[in-house]
């Protein structure tokens, strides 16, 4: 007995992390349908989807025995219910609860095995929220009960008969399990009860699946009921009826239909069927004879040329009097049998352990699969290195594969600042539009991690400082609501992500005047436009007068320029002042291989991400001087070029060539050059991180191991251009 | 074995297994005799559940015809509530008398 209780618990402990991620997912899906149903308030699709998710959380948690979520969010489906009835309208307060509502439900789930975290201050605030959600459901029940239509707040949606709000008809089916009288129940009662409830207009048992006699089983219930139940009761009082029987009985309580409505459902449930004059036959939408009348006058024009084509769909509305609703949901049916694609049920969830571990393994074939050409190339076989050229160009197809299960769609990180854009520009009292464009752009998924705590400033940034207050906009000719946007797009080989807001723009003046006064730019310097925008992202930067809550503390900018640096990103802004301001982020796709440029100095190898080479030049001359830090200048084509000196920055000792080559490239600060001795060209480079030793080592941002065994440093195109454009450096290592 | 087969005082769950049995050699018996319809009469029943009533809806899946001849008000409450009117004569439902109220 023991042993079994200790595997259930074996059992749950297994799952629970798997229970945690799913309620998260949901508790999103519900935060997304919250926002959706503020802007379509009537659209029954989303309140059905997000009753769901609220049911689904309550049950799952039910299973895994956490109370506090079961009983927490019990409340909320219950007011989800009532809105789904019609009693309860989703107003900005009610929505504003069920999205404060569902943030505990999150609390209560990420905290489930945790009873500690669940403070008396929390529990003060959960016992609020749950009689906010109590008076409201209350106060719904007492009017449908006292049923003063004229009080009801309702829902337009077929739920609610036009004539009479009050009174409505709904179809309800159920079908009993084999033991609903072993466990005490009995069809009729719940029948009888029903009846209590309303008028039923019609009620047909369902007794063609009881057996004969003679192989009944008496004990054993087989029959089930279909009944049309006139009655101002909502959904819940329906359901109630069948509450103890519900573990055991399939039931479909269904609101009432126009005659369209019930066609158009009765297609959908039809089996996939491809005629769409078939579709209509079959539910009784139109005669076959009608039918092959319209085919017949539809095919008498086909031949005609200068007859314009008219579809069989509109014949069969105009001519045989089809409700529209009804060819509608016929033609919708016929598009989901050509799409053919039902997008759940086709996803298969992985740890992200495995996947990582696969990618390695990748890594090391890529690598292998270098070295095996390179000797089959010593070897100089013919028919061996033909094979290994297949072999590597599989390798890369499979390469191209593995990183694209990596890869997620950035909207489902962009969605979730539609909330936090709601709640700030709410309590900023600023009024915002939000739009995401491009949400199905992918990004590496360790990456779509790592960028969300830069976005989110990013954003919270632009709704503190760059928009402006409905009264400000107004008086500056600007709509009152503001406008912010979030898009994503792919550019060869990364992906931009630009937050974009019609907001006041970066102040120049005042940002040059606090640099000057912080001593980031010397004192009557003027640097180019550009480069006083980018001085938001030094560190102890802040132009903020009003130091908020959300930001303007002075730390942040920098650290998300940090962050995205870290990604081997790139920051960008684009400022018009009084127009808004444009912050443009790059990031590489993925963080795992990389097409890079290979040189080499002395023996050692170094790798340049590709994207950032812009050109390679030949140095005039081998022997110019350079500075401490490795740097010298050179002139191309009328301009200064700051060139680092590879050789004299590491410290490389060999004998020096004849020649020598600038490689080109372009950073956040510019062009600058790179003196390097021999050019090896482009190479599939799989990154390995710098081993703890030379994380400080500047200048580099990884390493990769060749196909012959050798180890390459990719060197870190940003940071280098700080070590190349920067004031005084005394050494590039400070190892 | 007489010709009209009376249903038990309690037409339910609990008797469910013995009505079967006893309707079920009652009606296997008339049939060996007869091709007529059926006759059962549910005038004694006072206390009937779903159980019950899907005794008879197990006898109307059989290929033998049958007909009540005679109720009590609690059985063609049921009935009618169950949506099984057809069984009854028009003259005992709801609407046109007050028999069942």
């Amino acid at each position: 007995m023991s042993s079994s209780i200790d595997s259930d618990q074996d059992f749950i402990a297994a799952a629970m992390p798997a229970f945690i991620s799913e309620a998260g997912e949901q508790i999103e899906a519900i935060e997304m349908l919250l926002l959706e149903l503020e802007e379509q308030p009537n659209n029954r699709e989303l309140l059905d989807s997000l009753f769901r998710c609220a049911h689904t959380v309550k049950g799952s948690a039910g299973i895994f025995g956490l109370n506090r979520v079961v009983e927490f969010t019990h409340h909320v489906e219950t007011l989800l219910d009532k809105m789904r009835d019609g009693h309860i309208a989703l107003t900005p307060d009610i929505s504003s609860l069920l999205l404060k509502c569902n943030d505990q439900i999150k609390f209560l789930v990420d905290t489930a095995s945790d009873e500690g975290a669940d403070t008396a201050e929390l529990k003060e605030q959960r016992a609020d929220l749950v009689t906010q959600l109590q008076t409201l459901t209350e106060g719904a029940t007492s009017t449908s009960d006292g049923s003063s239509a004229s009080a009801q707040q309702t829902f337009a949606s077929a739920d609610v008969a036009p004539q009479d709000a009050a009174l409505r008809t709904w179809s309800i089916s159920a079908r009993f399990g084999s033991d609903t009288f072993r466990n005490g129940m009995d069809p009729l009662s719940i029948a009888r009860y029903l009846g209590t409830l309303g008028h039923v207009i019609s009620m047909r048992c369902g007794s063609d699946t009881v057996p004969t006699l003679l192989n009944l089983d008496p004990e054993s219930c087989y029959i089930s009921f279909f009944m049309d139940l006139a009655t101002v009761k909502g959904r819940e009082d329906i359901e109630g009826a069948f509450s103890f029987a519900a573990d055991d009985c399939e039931l479909a309580v269904v609101a009432p239909e126009t005659p369209g409505q019930k066609l158009a459902r009765a297609i959908d449930a039809m089996p996939e069927t491809p005629r769409l004059g078939e579709m209509l036959v079959q539910v009784g939408a139109v005669t076959q004879d009608k039918l092959d009348q319209v085919l017949s006058s539809q095919q008498k024009t086909a031949g005609m040329p200068h007859v314009a084509q008219t579809k069989i769909g509109d014949l069969l509305e105009t001519q045989a009097g089809v409700p529209p609703e009804a060819v509608a949901a016929a033609l919708g049916k016929q598009q989901k049998i050509r799409d053919n694609a039902p997008s759940e049920d086709r996803y298969i969830r992985v740890q992200a352990d495995r996947l990582d571990a696969v990618i390695n393994l990748l890594g090391e074939l890529v690598i292998a699969g270098a070295g095996a050409t390179m000797l089959a190339r010593e070897a100089r076989n013919t028919s061996l290195t033909e094979a290994n050229l297949h072999m590597n160009s599989l390798i890369e197809e499979i390469r191209n594969g593995t990183l694209g299960l990596r890869m997620v769609p950035v909207g489902e990180t962009f969605n979730r600042f539609r909330r936090v854009v709601r709640d700030t520009a709410s309590s900023l009292g600023k009024e915002v539009n939000f739009e995401i464009v491009g949400g199905d752009a992918e990004l590496d998924k360790s990456m779509v991690e790592k960028i969300a705590d830069p976005l989110m400033h990013l954003v919270r940034n632009s709704l503190d400082h760059g928009l402006e207050t409905p009264q400000e906009r107004t008086a500056s000719g600007k709509p009152a609501a503001g406008k912010l946007t979030l898009s994503a797009k792919h550019e060869t080989g990364a992906i931009l992500i630009r937050i974009e807001d019609d907001g006041r723009g970066i102040n120049r003046d005042r940002v040059l005047q606090r640099a000057w006064n912080k001593g980031l730019v010397e004192q009557g310097v003027t640097p180019s436009d550009d480069a006083i925008n980018m001085l938001i992202f030094e560190p102890g930067f802040s132009t903020a007068e009003q130091v908020t809550n959300l930001s303007g503390r002075g730390v942040g900018m920098d650290v998300v320029r940090r962050n995205i640096e870290a990604l081997r990103g790139s920051l960008r802004l684009n400022s018009n002042p009084g127009k808004g301001l444009q912050v443009d982020i790059r990031l590489p796709l993925t963080l795992a291989i990389i097409d890079g440029f290979m040189v080499s100095v002395g023996k050692s190898k170094f790798v340049l991400p590709l994207e950032s080479v812009v050109e390679v030049i030949e140095a005039a001359d081998r022997d110019t001087k350079v500075d401490a830090a490795g740097r010298h200048c050179l002139e191309l084509r009328g301009q200064v070029l700051p060139v680092v000196r590879l050789r004299s920055l590491y410290s490389v000792e060999s004998t020096l060539p004849e020649r020598v080559s600038v490689v080109v490239v372009s950073s956040t600060r510019g062009q600058y050059g790179i003196e390097v001795e021999v050019l090896m060209g482009q190479q599939q480079t799989v990154i390995k991180p710098l081993g703890r030793l030379f994380k400080t080592l500047r200048g580099i941002s990884g390493s990769s191991i060749l196909g012959s065994g050798e180890v390459a440093l990719i060197l870190d195109v940003g940071s280098l251009g700080e070590l190349v454009t920067g004031q005084a450096i005394a050494s590039a290592s400070t190892h | 074995m007489s010709i009209v087969f009376e249903l038990p005082q309690e037409l339910n769950i609990y008797s469910a297994l013995e009505t079967r049995d006893a309707l079920l050699a009652w009606v296997t018996a008339q049939t060996a005799q007869s091709k007529g319809a059926l006759e059962i009469s549910a005038r004694n029943v006072a206390e009937i559940d779903g159980a019950g009533l899907q005794l008879l809806a197990a006898l109307s899946n059989m290929d033998q015809a049958w007909h009540l001849i005679d109720i009590s008000v609690p059985f063609a409450e049921a009935c009618e509530t169950m949506g099984f009117g057809s069984w009854i004569d028009a003259r005992y439902l709801k609407s046109n008398t007050e028999v069942a109220a």
